[in-house]
């Protein structure tokens, strides 16, 4: 999947997508574009890949209704925008695209999270990627903090090697959107595992107690949700480096899913979990154990959290019987926490009690 | 009926009047600073509406509020219209005394029952600024108007007169005024903002007298205009005499010490209403009176025995004495497409309905219930909907939540019509106003203040009824509105968007831009109809346009009704599609074959009309296949049409113009009385139609 196409293959790949439309109206019938359900009852685990794929299920989008037939002219819109880019050798972020979409007349978009969407429908319908579009994220990276080497090609076309501990600042190194081999190669470490973290306060927390060094790991930032390069960059040093990755998330569900987006693949990603997910991921903490266990302060689950935490309940990727009790124990403490509430005993409980007790059952420390 | 009258015809032998009403003031209206502002526009505005009503004379009434003395809450109060004026030596009884005699021969629709009368407010003034108030009157055939002072002397109950002359009355703009009558008055009283003030009143007081004019000059000098929407005069209301099954023993005891009728008999017949022949032998056998009874030989028990045959308590042959119902002439609606203008021009919406109930009767009182319901528009989404009440045609503005008209509308679960409601009970929220309206020749009241309904079981039914109906009618609006939106979004689906993925589609893969027709039909897949109805300034004529579009793969047949305000007199002209009367207000046309991609439309005028009581035609049809825009005919809904048609034929056949005379045969087959009294006068059908207003 990580094989890019020629302007020319994602030319046709689109132009297959604007020929079901037009045939559909030269037969008489409204016109339609056909596209796998990205729900989580149309995901599967792929034995091959390791990760959820979508199923067999399609749905079909037809201009019955105003909503898709809109969603259909701008299809054919963002499609003659990519020809023109592909042609002019230009890119352009999904922001910008939005901001065009303003002289599409009836074809322009509502919102940004629109065009997002048809971005991701697009890629899907048509197997390529958004790199093959021209179409950049805005989200931006992770950040990374270890000793750890990479070799990343800057604007002016120049291989620059950065060490991920000694070349950068506090902040650490910014993860481009581009991660893929032309614009990142990864080089040498001399790390035992990488660790991801959700939030800022806690990645900052760890590189100020100095656990990178004394625990010999990469410590990654995921800024919530991780963007897709953040995801790209933590499987292809899983797989490169033949590190083991852990995720020390905040003690919630939706710090479960993120996890889920990582290790299993995103619903909304799942045509590219493959090349995104690292199925050997591990989930290191908050665990509803864990509230129990240090006795964390703790918030009671929203009446949000709960529907989410019964959502996860008959998701597939949280089949398996340890996450099966470990929502079930949350939803009957009914209580959540963060990360930081391991302050509580200190600044230095986190790294020198917590993680090391954590990492010790999963034979890292 | 003249319960504050009585109460103070039997205290003032002991007290004097004024002590009396500072004691009774929290009934007379006057508790309150606020309060006793609007009693007195209150008074005074139903006067000058009584009088142009019963001179048939379309009101024209000026209020003006000045605050004399702010510190000391001294405020003058104008009130000017355009009546008849009141002659020079009416004018002190008129305004100077507070007991008239009882009339109680005379039962009908007033609005004068729910007050003190002017004279009250007169009382007032002087009791709290030691002044007397100003009157001005003018009658057309008197070239100058009568002025002067009136006061009260409280312990004659007496008019005291100052200051009478004569003069010549301007109006505003130099002419000299025709006839009409203006009071000015100095009293303690506040001028307040907000529901319960004089704006509110006059507001209210605007919605059920549409054929008034209301200018209102408020203290700040801001001039409020309320315009007359119609010319039409309220219908003149007939007097009736008292049913038996609504007397009282002391009101018997009353009529029959006062009597000058010859005998029983002549007392029964002259006196009641409902009482034939047949019922007066009725009435005296289960009395055990004999009918030649001198009238001064009825005494106290004889009285009773007398009431308790009235009431059905005592039988003959096993049966209460049969009795005709009271005649219902006595009323006078509002009617629904006055109450429509009414609302309209007071609120700002998208959407009015209103009924009127036909008339019933309970305890021997004909009364109607008129409801109207306002949607839509500027008025609030998330508060309670406002809830307008009136007894003949007078605001209530107290004491909302003890009213049985507030209790009417909090009977109904509104959640299912599209308003808010919390557990289906209580005040619905909304952007709504719903107004109550009960005609009635005795308005029941929980107390003197007057300001609330008492508990009624026939009044609730019927108000309940109304309210039901109004709500599906706001049901069948809402939905309508939202398959109005959907069709809309179709018609720019194919009008628009599609055309533009064919074009681009064709563009990109460099292909001929295809035919749509096929793909729209499929979209479509329905028959569609758009109406239009509006007013023709040109041909003062309302036009409507019924278009129908068959968006399907066949040729389709339908039968296509529309309603249309036969009742309210309009006529059908321009019908050029012909078409044949289907029922009271709701003409059919047959179309035959409407092809596919074929496009229909039926046009035509309504005279008879003003502008704005015709709005909205609600488009019917008959036929196998759906017609988005129009709604399939209920045959249910037709057969209420009829029987209400049939229902106005009998209540104008019901109520002749002549009394019943002595030889008037009784109806063999009436039911027996008792069951009569639970009975409407015509008994209203369930689920009685809208044939007035928005949406049916």
């Amino acid at each position: 999947m990580s094989r890019m196409h020629t302007p020319e293959e994602t030319k046709a790949a689109m132009h297959e997508v604007v020929a079901e439309m037009y045939d559909r109206i030269v037969k008489g019938e409204p016109p339609t574009m056909t596209l796998p359900v990205r729900t989580k009852n149309n995901i599967a685990f792929d034995k091959k890949l390791g990760v959820y794929k979508y199923g067999k299920k399609q749905s079909i989008r037809d201009a019955t209704s105003l909503g898709s037939a809109k969603q259909l002219l701008r299809a054919l819109h963002v499609v003659e925008f990519i020809e023109e880019m592909l042609d002019a050798g230009k890119s352009s972020t999904l922001r910008e695209m939005y901001y065009i979409s303003e002289g599409w007349g009836m074809g322009k978009f509502g919102s940004q999270n629109d065009s997002n969407n048809l971005a991701e429908d697009l890629e899907i319908v048509t197997k390529c990627l958004r790199e093959d579009f021209k179409l950049r994220p805005e989200e931006d990276g992770a950040r990374m903090i270890g000793n750890l080497t990479l070799r990343e090609r800057n604007r002016r076309g120049e291989w620059m090697r950065i060490n991920a501990r000694d070349d950068v600042g506090d902040s650490g190194y910014g993860v481009p959107y581009n991660v893929e081999l032309e614009k990142i190669e990864l080089l040498e470490h001399d790390i035992d595992f990488i660790m991801a973290i959700e939030t800022g306060g806690m990645f900052d927390r760890l590189i100020e107690n100095g656990f990178d060094e004394d625990y010999r790991c990469g410590l990654l930032h995921l800024k919530g949700q991780p963007a897709r390069s953040t995801r790209r960059i933590m499987k292809r040093m899983s797989e490169e480096w033949d590190l083991p990755v852990v995720v020390f998330l905040d003690g919630d569900p939706w710090s479960f899913r993120i996890f889920a987006s990582i290790a299993y693949g995103a619903i909304k990603t799942a045509h590219i979990s493959e090349y995104l997910a690292t199925p050997s991921a591990t989930y290191l903490g908050i665990t509803a154990d864990d509230i129990v266990a240090y006795d964390l302060p703790s918030d009671d689950l929203s009446k949000k959290d709960i529907e989410a935490l019964n959502a996860e309940l008959s998701d597939p990727r949280f089949a398996d019987s340890w996450w099966q009790d470990q929502i079930n124990m949350m939803l009957e403490l009914d209580k959540k926490a963060e990360q930081q509430s391991l302050a509580k005993y200190g600044l230095d409980f986190v790294t020198e009690t917590y993680l090391p007790e954590k990492l010790a059952e999963l034979g890292l420390a | 009926m003249s319960g504050i009258a009585q109460k103070l015809a039997s205290n003032q032998k002991q007290v004097a009047i004024s002590e009396f009403f500072e004691k009774n003031k929290h009934f007379l209206g006057f508790d309150s600073l606020a309060r006793s502002l609007i009693t007195a526009v209150k008074e005074a505005v139903d006067n000058a509406l009584d009088a142009c009503e019963e001179a048939r004379i379309l009101p024209s009434i000026r209020i003006e509020i000045n605050k004399i003395d702010p510190k000391k809450d001294i405020v003058q109060l104008i009130v000017e219209d355009n009546g008849p004026g009141i002659p020079q030596k009416s004018i002190e009884k008129v305004f100077g005394q507070l007991l008239f005699g009882s009339r109680f021969h005379a039962i009908r629709q007033s609005r004068g029952q729910q007050g003190i009368g002017i004279t009250g407010v007169v009382m007032y003034c002087q009791l709290t600024t030691g002044r007397t108030t100003h009157v001005r009157s003018k009658i057309a055939t008197e070239p100058t108007a009568a002025v002067v002072d009136i006061g009260l002397d409280t312990r004659k109950n007496k008019a005291t007169k100052a200051n009478a002359g004569r003069e010549i009355w301007y109006n505003e703009d130099g002419s000299s005024k025709e006839h009409g009558t203006e009071v000015t008055a100095q009293m303690k009283a506040k001028y307040q903002k907000g529901r319960q003030s004089v704006w509110q009143y006059l507001r209210m007081t605007s919605i059920v007298n549409p054929h008034a004019e209301i200018i209102f000059v408020d203290p700040e000098g801001e001039r409020h205009h309320w315009t007359r929407v119609t010319e039409r005069l309220p219908t003149k209301v007939e007097s009736i005499k008292p049913h038996p099954h609504g007397i009282e023993l002391g009101q018997l005891q009353r009529m029959v010490s006062e009597s000058n009728d010859l005998n029983l008999n002549h007392f029964l017949l002259n006196n009641f209403s409902g009482v034939t022949n047949r019922a007066r032998k009725e009435l005296c056998q289960a009395a055990e009176l004999e009918g030649t009874r001198k009238m001064r030989a009825i005494k106290g028990d004889d009285i009773r025995n007398l009431l308790e045959a009235f009431q059905g308590e005592r039988l003959v042959n096993g049966q209460p004495a049969k009795l005709l119902k009271p005649p219902t002439n006595c009323l006078s609606p509002i009617e629904e497409i006055l109450i429509k203008k009414g609302l309209s021009k007071t609120i700002d919406s998208r959407f009015v309905t209103t009924l009127t109930r036909v008339p019933n009767v309970t305890q021997g009182n004909p009364f109607q219930v008129e409801v109207g319901l306002i949607f839509g528009g500027s008025m609030a989404g998330d508060k309670p909907v406002e809830i307008l009440r009136f007894a003949n045609r007078v605001p209530l503005m107290y004491q909302q939540g003890g009213c049985l008209l507030t209790k009417a509308i909090e009977s109904v679960d509104w959640r299912q019509y599209g308003l808010d409601q919390a557990g289906g009970k209580g005040v619905p929220k909304g952007p709504a106003a719903i107004l109550v309206h009960l005609a009635s020749t005795n308005v029941q009241f929980t107390s003197e203040a007057k300001e609330a309904l008492a508990d009624n079981g026939e009044v609730m039914e019927e108000a309940r009824k109304a309210m039901l109906e109004m709500g599906r009618g706001l049901r069948k609006h809402l939905d309508k509105k939202k398959k109005m939106a959907k069709t809309k979004e179709k018609f720019e689906l194919i009008n628009d968007i599609l055309p533009a993925i064919a074009e681009k589609s064709a563009q990109l893969l460099n292909r001929p831009v295809p035919e749509l027709s096929g793909s729209i039909t499929k979209i479509m897949s329905a028959v569609i109809s758009e109406s239009t109805t509006v007013w023709n300034k040109a041909t003062k004529q309302t036009d409507v346009d019924i278009v129908l579009f068959n968006y399907t793969s066949r040729a389709r047949a339908y039968t296509i009704l529309a309603t249309w305000p036969e009742k309210s007199g309009a006529t059908m002209e321009n019908n050029d599609t012909g078409g044949r009367k289907e029922a009271l207000g709701v003409w059919a046309w047959k179309l035959d074959a409407l092809q596919p991609g074929e496009r229909k439309s039926i046009t035509f005028s309504l005279s008879g009309l003003e502008r704005g009581d015709w709005t909205e035609t609600e488009v019917l049809f008959r036929g196998s296949q759906d017609v988005i825009g129009a709604t399939k005919m209920d045959e249910k809904f037709l057969q209420e049409i009829r029987r209400q048609e049939q229902l106005f034929k009998e209540s104008e056949d019901e109520n002749p113009p002549s009394e019943q005379t002595l030889d008037q045969a009784p109806v063999a087959s009436a039911p027996p009385v008792v069951e009569e009294v639970a009975e409407p006068a015509v008994a209203p059908p369930e689920g009685q139609r809208t044939l007035f207003g928005g949406d049916v």
